[in-house]
C-alpha cells in the first residue's frame, strides 16, 4: 500500500443563502490532519461537520479556502482514487449485490474489476459478511448495509478515508462493535481517517485528536488530544480516564 | 385457503347476481345481457373477431413502441435540459390534455391506412412514459449519488450508474399505464376513420343494430386486450422491483405542477411550441389548404369569413350543451371519490376490497364502456353524466385513495394517543393530508372528463361539442373539424391549468407547497 497521505483544510468559509436568511455555515475552518492519523470532528447537529468533509471531498462549493489531499485538489485527489468515503446512510445500489456495490468505487474510477476480485473478498471478510457476497442491500440489516459501505470506503485502496457519521443510524449496542471493529480496521490499514460523527464517546474511543465545532456560525473552538494507549479494546469504554476525556470534550461542546 | 376464498367470493356473488339479473331482462329490457350469454355470443361471433383484434392490436402496439421510444428520448432530453423541458411544457400539457376523440377525424383527413390509429395509440402513450421516464431518473437516490461524486464521477457516470437503472420500475409502471392508452387511442381512430377491421370499427358497425350481447362482448374483448397490456407489465415490473425496491422511502407527495417562474421567452416559446408543430406537421405533410387547417384558417373560419357567424353560432351552442355537463360530472365524480376514499380510511376491509375493482374498471377502454351505459341509460343527458363521472371517479378514487395511505402510522396515531375520536382524527389528519392528492386528481382528470362527455355526446346523445365533431365530419365541413379539435385540446388545457392554479394557491396557503 502507498503511504498514506495527509489531509490540510485552510480557512474554509460557506454561507447559505435561503428565506430571505444568510446562514453562515462555516467560519474560517482550518484542520490538518497528519499522514497516517486519525481525526474525530465533533459538534452539535447542524454545525456544519458534515459540510466540512463535503467540501473536502469537492462534493460542496465552497466561498473562501482550500483543501489539499496529500498536495492534490479534492478533484484530482477523488479522480486518482486518493479517497475513500462513507455516508451515514449507506447510500448502496438496491439492484446490486453486496460484491458488486463494494466494486462500484473501481467502476466509477475506471479501474479494472478482475484482479480486484480477491481484495473485495478479503474486505467482505475483515467486515464480516462472508457468505453474504451475493445478497442484495434489501435482505442486509441496516448494520450490515453499513459493513458493506465500510468495505466499499476501502476497496480503492485509498490513502485517505472520510467517514460521515458512519454509525449513526445505528443502536448504540451495534455501534460498539463498529467501533472496535474499525478501529482494528485502521490500524491494519494505516490510512490518515476524518471521522465525522456527534457521539462524545465514539470520537474518544477512535481518535488521536478530536476537533470540536460549534454551530451559527459553525467554526472549530478546540483541538484535543486523545493521549489513550493504542490498541483500544472494549474495556476502555468502562476507564476512567476515558470518561475525563469525556467530560472534557462535553465541556467544550456546550460552551463551559 | 379459507382466506383466499373469502376473497374470492365477493366477484363470484356479484357475477351470480348479474347472471340472474341478465337472464331474467331486467335492466332496461334486456340491455344488461347475463354473462353467460355474453361469453355465448362471443363464440358465436368467433369467426368475426380474429381481423378486428389483428387490426386494433397491430395499430396499438405499434403505436405502443413509437410513443414509448419518442417519450423515453423526450424525458432523457428534459433531465439533461431543463430549458428543453420548459419550452416543450405546452406541448407536453397539450399531448396530456388533449382529448383523443377530438384530434381522430383530423388524423384521418391527413393521413393514410393504418398512420392515424398508430399516431393516436402513439400519443395515448407519449405524455405517461415520458412523465415516467423524468420523475424515474429525476428521483434517484442522492446519498448513492454522492458516492460516485465523491469518487470523482461527473453527471454521464451518476445518470449511468444510478439514475438509469433506478428509473427503471418507474418506466416500468409507466409502461403499465400506457399500454391500454395506446389501446384506447388505437379504438378511438378507428371511430373516427371508417376503415373495415379494427374493434372501434366493428363496435361502430354493431351500434346501430339491436344486439346487447355483441355490444358487450366486444367490451369484453377490447377490456381484456387494455387489461392484458396492463398485467404484463404489472407482472415484469413485480419481478423487477423485488429487488430494486428504495433502501429507505423519501415521504412521497403527489405530482405537482412545475413551479417556478420562467423568463418571458420561454414562457413564449412554450406557448408558440405547439403551433409551430402544428404548422410544421401540414407542411411536413403538403396537406391541401382545404383539408388541413393552419391556425390562420381557424381563425378566419371562425371570424374573418362569410360563414363566420354561423360557425360561431353552432359552436356556442354546442359548448354550451358540452361545458356545463363536464363540469357537473366532474364535480359529482371528485366529490364521490374522496367520499368513498375518506370513508375507505375509517373501514380499511372495504377499501382492500374496492381499489382493486377500481383498478381493473380503470382498464376498461371508455369507448367499450359508452355503447354499455348507453344501452342501460338510454340516449339522454343522463349517460353522459354517467360516463363523466365514471372516467373521473376512478382515477380519482385510486389517487385519493394512495394518497391517504402513504399518511404515516405515526400522523394518524398521534391523535387518537391524545383520545381523539375516529372522526376526530380524521378531521386533523386524513382529510388535510388527502388534500393535495384531491387537487392532482381534479387536475389531472379534468381532461379525461371532457373526453368522455366528447365520446358520449358522438356516440349516445347527439349533442354538444362531440357531436359537431361527427356532424362535420360527416358534411366535410373542414373548418368545424379543426376548429372543434382546437377549441376542444384549449378547453382542456385551460381546466387543466386551472385547476393547477387554483390548487398551487390552496396548497401555499395550507403550507403543502412540496419542495421539489
Amino acid at each position: 500500500m502507498t503511504a498514506p497521505a495527509g489531509i490540510t483544510l485552510s480557512g474554509l468559509s460557506k454561507t447559505f443563502h435561503g428565506r430571505g436568511q444568510v446562514v453562515q455555515a462555516l467560519r474560517d475552518v482550518t484542520l490538518s490532519c497528519p499522514p497516517g492519523s486519525f481525526t474525530a470532528l465533533i459538534g452539535p447537529s447542524g454545525c456544519g461537520k458534515s459540510t466540512v468533509l463535503r467540501a473536502a471531498l469537492g462534493l460542496e462549493p465552497l466561498d473562501a479556502g482550500t483543501v489539499e489531499i496529500g498536495g492534490q485538489t479534492p478533484a484530482q485527489a477523488t479522480k486518482a482514487g486518493v479517497t475513500g468515503v462513507a455516508f451515514q446512510d449507506a447510500g448502496l445500489l438496491p439492484w446490486r449485490s453486496v460484491a458488486r456495490n463494494i466494486a462500484l468505487p473501481l467502476e466509477v474510477l475506471g479501474r479494472d474489476l478482475a484482479p480486484a476480485s480477491g481484495r473485495i473478498r478479503d474486505l467482505i471478510a475483515l467486515v464480516g459478511l462472508s457468505g453474504y457476497e451475493n445478497a442484495l442491500p434489501g435482505e442486509l440489516s441496516g448494520g450490515m448495509r453499513q459493513r458493506v459501505a465500510i468495505a466499499r470506503a476501502l476497496v480503492s485502496e485509498p490513502q485517505v478515508l472520510f467517514l460521515d457519521e458512519p454509525f449513526g443510524a445505528l443502536d448504540q449496542i451495534l455501534r460498539r462493535q463498529m467501533n472496535i471493529e474499525l478501529q482494528r480496521i485502521w490500524a491494519e490499514t494505516g490510512v490518515t481517517t476524518l471521522l465525522v460523527t456527534h457521539g462524545i464517546d465514539e470520537a474518544v474511543f477512535l481518535a488521536d485528536r478530536v476537533a470540536v465545532m460549534q454551530a451559527a456560525p459553525g467554526r472549530i473552538v478546540d483541538i484535543l488530544s486523545i493521549d489513550l494507549p493504542r490498541p483500544r479494546d472494549a474495556a476502555l469504554f468502562a476507564a476512567p480516564h476515558f470518561h475525563d476525556l469525556c467530560d472534557r470534550i462535553a465541556k467544550v461542546l456546550h460552551g463551559a | 385457503m379459507a382466506r383466499d376464498a373469502r376473497k374470492a367470493l365477493p366477484p363470484i356473488l356479484l357475477l351470480l347476481a348479474w347472471e340472474v339479473v341478465g337472464r331474467l331482462d331486467l335492466v332496461a329490457s334486456g340491455a344488461l345481457p347475463a354473462p353467460s350469454e355474453i361469453l355465448l355470443r362471443l363464440w358465436v361471433d368467433r369467426a368475426d373477431y380474429p381481423a378486428h383484434v389483428a387490426a386494433t392490436l397491430t395499430a396499438s402496439g405499434a403505436g405502443f413502441v413509437i410513443g414509448n421510444l419518442v417519450a423515453v428520448l423526450a424525458g432523457l432530453l428534459f433531465v439533461l435540459s431543463p430549458v428543453a423541458e420548459r419550452m416543450a411544457r405546452g406541448v407536453n400539457i397539450a399531448i396530456f390534455t388533449l382529448p383523443p376523440i377530438a384530434i381522430a377525424p383530423i388524423l384521418t383527413l391527413t393521413l393514410e391506412g393504418m398512420t392515424p390509429r398508430i399516431v393516436l395509440a402513439a400519443l395515448g402513450v407519449y405524455f405517461v412514459t415520458m412523465q415516467a421516464t423524468v420523475t424515474g431518473l429525476r428521483h434517484f437516490d442522492s446519498r448513492a449519488a454522492d458516492v460516485v461524486r465523491a469518487y470523482g464521477g461527473g453527471p454521464g457516470a451518476v445518470l449511468w450508474r444510478v439514475q438509469a437503472r433506478g428509473a427503471v420500475p418507474a418506466l416500468l409502471s409507466g409502461f403499465r399505464v400506457a399500454a391500454p392508452n395506446a389501446v384506447l387511442g388505437a379504438i378511438l381512430a378507428e371511430f373516427g376513420g371508417g376503415g373495415r377491421f379494427g374493434l372501434g370499427s366493428y363496435l361502430l358497425g354493431s351500434l346501430g343494430r339491436a344486439e346487447p350481447d355483441r355490444l358487450w362482448s366486444i367490451g369484453l374483448v377490447a377490456t381484456a386486450i387494455a387489461g392484458l397490456s396492463y398485467a404484463v407489465f404489472a407482472l415484469i415490473s413485480a419481478r423487477m422491483l423485488g429487488a430494486s425496491r428504495a433502501l429507505s422511502l423519501n415521504p412521497a407527495a403527489p405530482p405537482q405542477m412545475v413551479g417556478g417562474r420562467d423568463p418571458l421567452w420561454l414562457s413564449l416559446a412554450a406557448l408558440v411550441l405547439p403551433f409551430a408543430l402544428w404548422w410544421a406537421f401540414l407542411w411536413a405533410l403538403s396537406v391541401p389548404e382545404m383539408l388541413g387547417k393552419t391556425p390562420f384558417g381557424v381563425v378566419d373560419y371562425l371570424f374573418l369569413s362569410d360563414s363566420a357567424p354561423k360557425a360561431q353560432e353552432r359552436l356556442l351552442a354546442a359548448l354550451a350543451e358540452t361545458l356545463p355537463i363536464t363540469l357537473a360530472g366532474m364535480a359529482a365524480g371528485m366529490a364521490f371519490a374522496f367520499a368513498l376514499a375518506v370513508a375507505g380510511r375509517l373501514t380499511p376491509a372495504f377499501a382492500r376490497a374496492f381499489l382493486p375493482v377500481a383498478l381493473v374498471s380503470q382498464t376498461m377502454p371508455l369507448v367499450a364502456l359508452t355503447p354499455l351505459l348507453v344501452l342501460i341509460l338510454g340516449r339522454g343527458t343522463a349517460v353522459t353524466l354517467w360516463i363523466t363521472i365514471s372516467v373521473t371517479f376512478f382515477p380519482a378514487y385510486v389517487m385519493i385513495a394512495q394518497g391517504i395511505a402513504q399518511v404515516p402510522r405515526a400522523a394518524l396515531e398521534l391523535p387518537r394517543a391524545y383520545g381523539a375520536s375516529a372522526w376526530r382524527e380524521l378531521r386533523l389528519v386524513t382529510l388535510t393530508a388527502a388534500m393535495p392528492w384531491l387537487f392532482a386528481a381534479i387536475r389531472l382528470t379534468a381532461p379525461r372528463a371532457l373526453l368522455g362527455v366528447m365520446i358520449a355526446e358522438w356516440l349516445a346523445t347527439g349533442r354538444g361539442l362531440g357531436n359537431l365533431l361527427n356532424q362535420s365530419r360527416g358534411y366535410l365541413d373542414f373548418g368545424m373539424i379543426w376548429t372543434v379539435a382546437v377549441v376542444s385540446v384549449l378547453l382542456s388545457v385551460g381546466f387543466y391549468l386551472l385547476a393547477g392554479a387554483v390548487e398551487k394557491r390552496v396548497l401555499r396557503r395550507m403550507g403543502m407547497t412540496g419542495g421539489g
